[in-house]
């Protein structure tokens, strides 16, 4: 019984978010619209941080390449929006896996520190304006509204559609992941990586297809966020974005999908909610993340144990 | 499908349809201005003044007999919170919002609020602003470009300066301004030594410094914030270097000054007259009740363009007696003429570029005031 | 030449500043296995306590007397401490059973209540220095200029890293800080009492990171509610360098940092300078992933 309604639990709580754009205020549906964003680069990070089992802080790099990507093809080139996230999956995937190439025989904290380090190349080089099509500080303007036959999706109600569409997409991925022998391999290679080496898993074949997928899937959400601000720019992929990510991850609960959402919920909502203290509310918000962790130290929804 | 699309549209477009004020006789101004974050400092001063025109306002009977509201939204400086600031003040039912500080912030709740039909004044000062056609968009401060030009001609044609390094941060603003200079020296013939770059807030730019050195400029123009130029001109008189030293508008700040220290004595800075210096009634109003209500001077020039793109928005709503968009929109487009504000005479050009700003060339005297010295007065 | 040379002597200014605030990672990480992330923004905390100090001592106009400067030292020492202690005994003696990564999480929750804490308290404003807090004396070495701050920075940080060396090497308790930084269950085992040595990490780490940012303060005239995120990083990828847990090396990690970025800046690109520094740090990492005088160590998973 217990087990029918975890099963039910979330794909029902999915199709009544479907209902939020003739329920809610304008508010609630931008901010859940982002939420849905936002939780879909958290569920990519967990693919490398919570089930690959590494440490990666500067994963809002790839959620910056696929909105990049997706704004310098809609803006310069004139690609429709939906046609842009496919070649911004790709380059985010493969700037995920050739990056990660030399960097997973890094382990632990010095990996956590390379990838610091990569995110403030990342940010320089498009602050620099490399190659001239990253606009520089500035960023670029104007990234337009997908549109489905013909029909453009401008109203706020139909971009959140869409991003809760990827989120379900995403979802469904995570859930197929989890029960699949990829997911294994991935739990394999965080608990003991020497066991599974022995195994015969090819350890670094396996981590850098963490980092793609994971960067792949970042790159999707890139797309819908350069499509709904309408504007990239290096700003929104700085390290303190990824810290973001990272924290919400252990927040929430490591490989545990309500977990990852809980904490994109906590990280990212609820700051919302109270802007109203406006200079308060990231001092608050410190304390805030203390008390969580001390209190729930495996994250508030942490990875149900499978017996035997 | 199509049909649950059209639903959506109509669901959607009734709600960010204005809530108008206009019946409980209150009429709200949003405030979209970096409240925390590396900017706080500049947003809490709008935040301020926005509140201080208000009570003002509000004093003296209010604007066209309603009361103001001010509805504060903290955007961090980041276009994600901008473009949720918008929405969020759009469905607050503002008349107007004054914001952002940061370009970047700026330029991503525009859409919002033009779609929404809200009146937008921000002190951004990249160009692209005032480019994508927005009829709700008026910019309060000068654009780069126009300082740029000023900027140029006075280093190249007024002290003939020969030998130019153009240091910038990597800032929108700082970079797009430099970049601005650096071609603005070239149209007038000048030539670019160099051109370097330094970390804002990284406080040591020795090394940078110590390698312009050695390339014998005869001036260092800075395009940056007053919190580095003020070290930089420190650093460069430590280094023993002796080239005159011409900051951009963001240096005029009364901390530059007094982070010189010393150092500060001849620093030349290039901006519309500083807030102290402002020959106009109304900036001296204003920045001794601000000074009076808050115990200390507004930040920068920026808090007194922010509080100017109201005042100017409040003098249209009252010359055309309405809180209609469209009207008041129409009036600042094309009836504002040299409206007397804090930071000089105000009108707008046909895509809300701020025209006619009067830059000058001052320098930082022995006990920290300005001295203006182009044009001559 | 003199060039290169007064790039070397600004570089070891920094690098100064960046070892003494590398102390104080490299201290945790080695016996705790955590980066502190909140210690850059204690360090700050302690230059914004020794300007409240100087400037409320000192009267406004004013030099202050050498003496205030003194007492802003040993105030913000002493308040870096304490802080140091209630975060180790509030935030972090929890976790210490929990997974790495929960510790680091709270880390970065204490760092962002310091950072706007100080922002509520001392305004989000870039605070200012007087001037003539130290002697404006600067002497000119064959076209170098070298001034008394920066003489007092690299002199006092030498002498403390000097001092810190030699308490760990040659005193029982600072054996029992490297024993339980090699293995704490043995050091308990030993008799060694693994929590005050953790809670003396807190004390020395912090008083010497008040320091490091007072020097900040001092030297630049300014200090910034935000800017510790900045001296962290530098100061946490020195500790790297020279290999994290490795007391000497966040010392020659620090100078060596300092030094590079002066060069770097100056004659490769100030445009990069940054991604060229953690392009090193990368580079490193790959080549030498202890840093350069971290021993090669069993991993701890």
């Amino acid at each position: 019984m217990k087990e029918q309604i975890y099963r039910w639990a979330g794909p029902s709580l999915w199709v009544l978010g479907l209902g939020v754009p003739f329920a809610l205020s304008a508010n609630w549906i931008s901010i859940l619209a982002l939420f849905a964003i936002y939780a879909v680069v958290a569920l990519s990070q967990d693919i490398v941080l919570g089930r690959a089992g590494m440490f990666d802080m500067g994963h809002a790099v790839y959620f910056g390449v696929g909105a990049y990507t997706t704004a310098i093809l809609n803006v310069t080139y004139g690609w429709p929006i939906f046609w842009t996230m496919i070649p911004a999956i790709i380059a985010a995937a493969l700037v995920g896996g050739i990056l990660a190439a030399p960097l997973v025989k890094l382990r632990g904290d010095y990996l956590l520190v390379a990838t610091i380090g990569v995110s403030q190349i990342f940010h320089l080089a498009m602050v620099n304006n490399t190659a001239g099509v990253t606009g520089g500080p500035d960023g670029i303007f104007g990234v337009g509204v997908p549109s489905i036959f013909g029909h453009q999706l401008i109203s706020q109600g139909n971009e959140y559609l869409v991003d809760w569409g990827l989120l379900g997409i995403v979802l469904l991925l995570m859930k197929n992941l989890e029960h699949s022998r990829l997911g294994r391999v991935f739990r394999y290679l965080k608990e003991d990586e020497l066991a599974a080496t022995t195994l015969g898993v090819n350890a670094r074949y396996y981590k850098i297809l963490a980092f793609a997928l994971g960067a792949g899937i970042a790159g999707a959400a890139g797309t819908l966020f350069a499509s709904q601000l309408a504007v990239v720019s290096p700003g929104a992929f700085v390290f303190t974005e990824s810290v973001t990510l990272f924290a919400i991850v252990l927040v929430g609960g490591q490989a545990s999908i309500p977990g990852v959402l809980l904490g994109t919920v906590l990280m990212f909502v609820v700051p919302q909610v109270f802007r109203e203290l406006a200079q308060y509310r990231y001092f608050a918000f410190g304390i805030g993340m203390i008390v969580v962790m001390v209190v729930r130290p495996q994250g508030i929804w942490p990875r149900r144990r499978r017996m035997g | 499908m199509h049909k649950k699309l059209a639903a959506t549209l109509a669901a959607c477009s009734l709600a960010i349809a204005p809530v108008t004020a206009m019946a409980s006789g209150t009429v709200t101004f949003g405030v979209q201005a970096p409240i925390t974050g590396k900017y706080a400092n500049e947003g809490q001063g709008i935040e301020k003044a926005v509140k201080l025109l208000a009570k003002q306002q509000n004093a003296d009977g209010g604007l066209i007999g309603k009361t103001i509201k001010v509805r504060v939204c903290d955007d961090e400086g980041k276009a994600t919170q901008a473009a949720l600031c918008a929405r969020r003040l759009s469905n607050a039912g503002v008349f107007a919002v004054i914001g952002s500080y940061t370009s970047g912030a700026a330029s991503a709740a525009q859409p919002v609020y033009a779609r929404a039909n809200i009146i937008q004044t921000s002190d951004g000062t990249a160009d692209k602003l005032t480019q994508r056609g927005f009829k709700t968009f008026f910019r309060n401060a000068p654009p780069n470009s126009a300082e740029a030009k000023f900027t140029g001609n006075y280093l190249v044609n007024v002290r003939h300066f020969k030998r130019i390094a153009v240091v910038s941060d990597h800032s929108s603003f700082a970079k797009g301004l430099g970049d601005a200079v650096e071609k603005a020296i070239k149209a007038n013939g000048g030539n670019v030594l160099t051109r370097a770059y330094i970390k804002s807030g990284s406080q040591d730019f020795t090394s940078v410094l110590t390698s312009l050195k050695s390339k014998h400029p005869d001036v260092i123009y800075f395009s940056g914030y007053y919190s580095d130029g003020g070290l930089l001109r420190a650093q460069e008189k430590q280094l023993g270097m002796d080239v005159p030293f011409v900051g951009g508008d963001a240096n005029q700040n009364v901390a530059f000054a007094k982070i010189a220290g010393k150092a500060a004595k001849g620093t030349i800075i290039i901006n519309v007259p500083a807030p102290e210096n402002l020959p106009y009634k109304a900036a001296k109003q204003f920045i001794s009740a601000y000074k009076k209500a808050y115990g200390s001077a507004p930040p920068s020039i920026y808090t007194l363009t922010n509080a100017d793109g109201m005042r100017v928005i409040m003098k249209a709503v009252q010359e055309t007696n309405s809180l209609d968009p469209n009207t008041v929109e129409n009036y600042l487009h094309n009836k504002i003429q040299k409206f007397p504000g804090i930071t000089g005479p105000i009108s707008f050009s046909k895509n809300g570029e701020r025209i006619g700003s009067a830059f000058q060339a001052f320098e930082i005297q022995a006990d920290g005031s300005y001295k203006t010295i182009y044009p001559k007065q | 030449m003199s060039t290169l040379f007064q790039q070397l002597v600004n570089g070891l200014t920094v690098g100064g500043i960046y070892a003494l605030i590398a102390l104080g990672y490299t201290m945790v990480y080695g016996i705790l296995k955590l980066i502190n992330f909140a210690h850059g923004d204690l360090c700050v905390l302690g230059a914004f306590i020794g300007l409240t100090v100087i400037t409320s001592l000192g009267g406004a106009s004013g030099s202050p007397e050498i003496w205030v400067v003194g007492l802003a030292f040993v105030a913000a020492i002493i308040a870096i401490c304490c802080a140091g202690v209630v975060l180790e005994f509030a935030a972090y003696r929890p976790l210490r059973n929990a997974h790495r990564l929960s510790a680091v999480v709270s880390a970065l929750g204490a760092s962002m209540m310091i950072e706007n804490g100080i922002m509520l308290i001392w305004s989000p404003q870039t605070l200012v220095f007087p001037q003539g807090v130290l002697p404006q004396i600067s002497w000119h070495v064959g076209g170098v200029v070298i001034t008394f701050t920066q003489l007092m920075i690299i002199v006092i940080s030498l002498i403390l890293m000097a001092s810190l060396y030699l308490y760990v090497n040659h005193t029982r308790f600072g054996t029992a800080i490297r024993a339980s930084a090699i293995d704490q269950d043995a050091a308990r085992l030993m008799g060694i009492n693994v929590n005050r040595v953790i809670v003396s990490v807190f004390i020395l780490g912090p008083a010497l990171g008040a320091i490091g940012g007072l020097f900040i303060g001092l030297y630049y005239r300014q200090a910034v509610f935000d800017m510790g995120w900045t001296y962290g990083l530098n100061a946490f990828i020195a500790a790297i360098i020279g290999g994290i847990g490795n007391i000497p090396g966040a010392m020659l990690g620090g100078l060596l940092l300092g030094l590079f970025n002066a060069l770097a800046g100056g004659y490769i690109s100030s445009t990069w300078q940054q991604a060229i520094t953690f392009g090193l740090l990368i580079a490193i990492l790959l080549v030498r992933p202890t840093g350069i005088l971290g021993e090669r160590v069993a991993e701890k998973v």
